[in-house]
């Protein structure tokens, strides 16, 4: 679906922002795109969707070289939400929505009340004006702008943000709903609780180069100490035991009234990220 | 064309919620009230009233608009009471004009003015150009400057508006993505504010100018409306599209205004003339709608020409400075 090849992009001669990212996106797979602020995301992901031009190296979506793809057409099949919701302030959510969908083909439009309803907006708000709106309902109706074209190729920046925990969840349904229809989804964040509930796999960028690239489970296995950290009670007292994940295959060797917990030592994503470039996401 | 058709449904209902027809509609009515009831009653000053004192009726031909009054003491009195009037002594077989003080400086051409009530037989009349009553004359004129300043100053400011609205909003990033010609977006504004300005000039004109007179200016007056409303209109798109926020924005406003309005309207209006002003481009924008309004051939092709550049290149500015907008991060 995506093919990246050497790509560089400069702002000006000096300011040289991306260093040479070579990436692949499967079709219907999630891929994420992880970085702090200023690491290259965004830029990466603007080129992906035409918006900055003058970019070095090749960039190929849906099979054709992105310098010469941005027609119409092209723009029918993605879908691109935006780290804020912009949206028309003073239309209210059915308004802007409409508005949106009136660029597109008929055939390829979902309907806007079902898709509202699917991302649980609230409807005594559906014809208030967005200015009256919070957050996470903004970031709702851009969602339903996003999915409301029905696109092959979703670009979604922070999906996540400024939702509540439920809503948060809700989005992350939506989005794995979206894979299992065989959109591929390109998603930039730097919650690595999406990206690892989420993403098939991902790529850490830093300072414009992608410093490490797999599935969330192989970057964390990789680095993994393959220990085990086992909580129990023994003699009316809490102890605390990290053991080798071998040593478990011929079982507990230690004497124990009862076992409270047991937890793999394995590095969070953002433990990887930290080893891989030497910088925190947030 | 549905999709411009929506860009446009869209644009006026920003233009509405930002209450801009609404404002427009206030300035028609302010202008409309100020040239009926203000600017042509000021106008209006009557011609001068001449009196004369002719004892022995020396002036056989004087006009029958000349007042004659019996006494010397009745000519000053008249012209005490009458500030503006003008007086002729013909008692001593001369004649003396007489006139107050206060209109000292238009002394010459009133002395004139009497002198040839006067004398009727030697035909003695000025050839009188076009065929506008002053009246007439002064309707256009005020129509003429009040449309001009409505274009620089109030359209200009009602763009930029709804542009620091839609930056504000960040939805200029979203028309990056949309399966829409990039200048269908600035097309669209265009066409709003160039029909609504359009609709404005037809309606000043014919309250002002009055429905008999306006049939007859109104093509000129429009093509001239057209040029400087989308001059306008790109100018204040590239100004809201620079400049960080609206407070910026006014300090333009007030240099671009000031600069574009004053040294047109001074040098077309009063006797101060400005070396430079035919290096003015307003100047010339200004010229062409007065010469609309009084319909005189006096716009050459190559201001034609000026104005369809001055368009194609600030649309090509306008263009690039959009382009760049669309791909910055909020």
């Amino acid at each position: 679906m995506i093919e990246v090849k050497d790509l560089t992009f400069s702002y000006g001669k000096d300011k040289q922002i991306l260093h040479g990212l070579d990436f692949t996106v499967e079709d219907g797979e999630i891929f994420g795109f992880l970085g702090p602020n200023g690491s290259g995301k965004s830029t990466t992901q603007k080129i992906l969707t035409g918006i900055l031009k003058g970019h070095g190296g090749k960039v190929f979506l849906f099979g054709q070289d992105i310098s010469t793809v941005h027609t119409q057409e092209f723009f029918q099949k993605i879908g691109v939400l935006f780290e804020f919701p912009y949206l028309y302030a003073n239309l209210s959510a059915v308004d802007n929505l409409k508005y949106f969908s009136s660029f597109y083909p008929a055939v390829r439009l979902r309907d806007i009340g079902e898709l509202l309803d699917m991302l649980e907006f609230k409807r005594d708000f559906l014809k208030k004006p967005v200015s009256s709106y919070s957050k996470g309902m903004r970031q709702r109706v851009s969602m339903a702008r996003v999915l409301l074209t029905n696109p092959r190729l979703l670009f979604l920046d922070e999906p996540t943000s400024g939702l509540d925990p439920s809503g948060a969840v809700l989005f992350r349904r939506i989005i794995e709903e979206e894979r299992q229809k065989g959109t591929t989804v390109f998603l930039t964040t730097h919650n690595m609780l999406d990206a690892d509930l989420l993403c098939d796999r991902v790529a850490f960028i830093s300072n414009g180069s992608i410093m490490a690239l797999d599935t969330p489970q192989n970057l964390k296995e990789k680095n993994s100490s393959h220990r085990i950290r086992i909580t129990y009670l023994y003699q009316g007292k809490r102890e605390e035991m990290i053991i080798a994940a071998s040593q478990l295959e011929s079982g507990i060797s230690f004497p124990y009234d009862e076992i409270v917990s047991v937890h793999s030592q394995e590095p969070t994503l953002e433990d990887m990220f930290l080893q891989y470039t030497g910088r925190r996401l947030t | 064309m549905k999709h411009f058709g929506a860009l446009l449904m869209k644009d006026v209902r920003l233009m509405v919620s930002g209450k801009f027809f609404l404002m427009s509609l206030g300035f028609l009515i302010l202008y409309t009230l100020y040239v009926n009831f203000g600017y042509i009653r000021f106008m209006d000053v009557g011609m001068y009233q001449v009196y004369m004192y002719d004892p022995e009726g020396t002036q056989k031909e004087a006009s029958s608009l000349v007042h004659r009054v019996p006494s010397e003491k009745e000519l000053e009195a008249a012209l005490l009471e009458d500030d503006n009037g003008v007086g002729i002594n013909a008692s001593n077989g001369k004649l003396q004009v007489l006139y107050s003080e206060e209109s000292k400086k238009a002394g010459c051409h009133k002395a004139d003015y009497a002198i040839s009530l006067l004398r009727q037989s030697e035909k003695y009349n000025a050839r009188i150009m076009g065929i506008q009553t002053p009246e007439q004359k002064a309707r256009r004129d005020i129509t003429c400057e009040l449309l001009f300043f409505e274009m620089i100053a109030v359209g200009f400011l009602g763009i930029a508006a709804v542009i620091f609205k839609e930056k504000n909003m960040g939805v200029i990033r979203v028309c990056a993505i949309l399966p829409v010609k990039r200048n269908w977006f600035l097309l669209s504004k265009i066409t709003v504010f160039l029909l609504s300005d359009l609709v404005f000039a037809i309606l000043l004109t014919l309250f002002n100018v009055g429905l008999s007179d306006t049939a007859g200016i109104l093509p000129g007056v429009l093509l001239q409306t057209a040029f400087l409303s989308i001059i306008m209109a790109l100018s204040g798109v590239i100004c809201a599209l620079l400049l960080k926020d609206f407070r910026q924005f006014t300090l333009a406003y007030l240099l671009i205004t000031i600069f574009a309005a004053t040294p047109v309207f001074m040098s077309a209006n009063t006797p101060i003339k400005l070396e430079w002003i035919r290096f003015h481009p307003f100047y010339h924008i200004y010229m062409g709608l007065k010469n609309a309004y009084f319909e005189m051939s006096g716009n050459s092709p190559l201001y034609y020409l000026g104005c369809l550049i001055a368009v194609g290149g600030l649309f090509a500015v306008t263009l690039y400075i959009f382009r760049r907008e669309m791909g910055k991060e909020r």
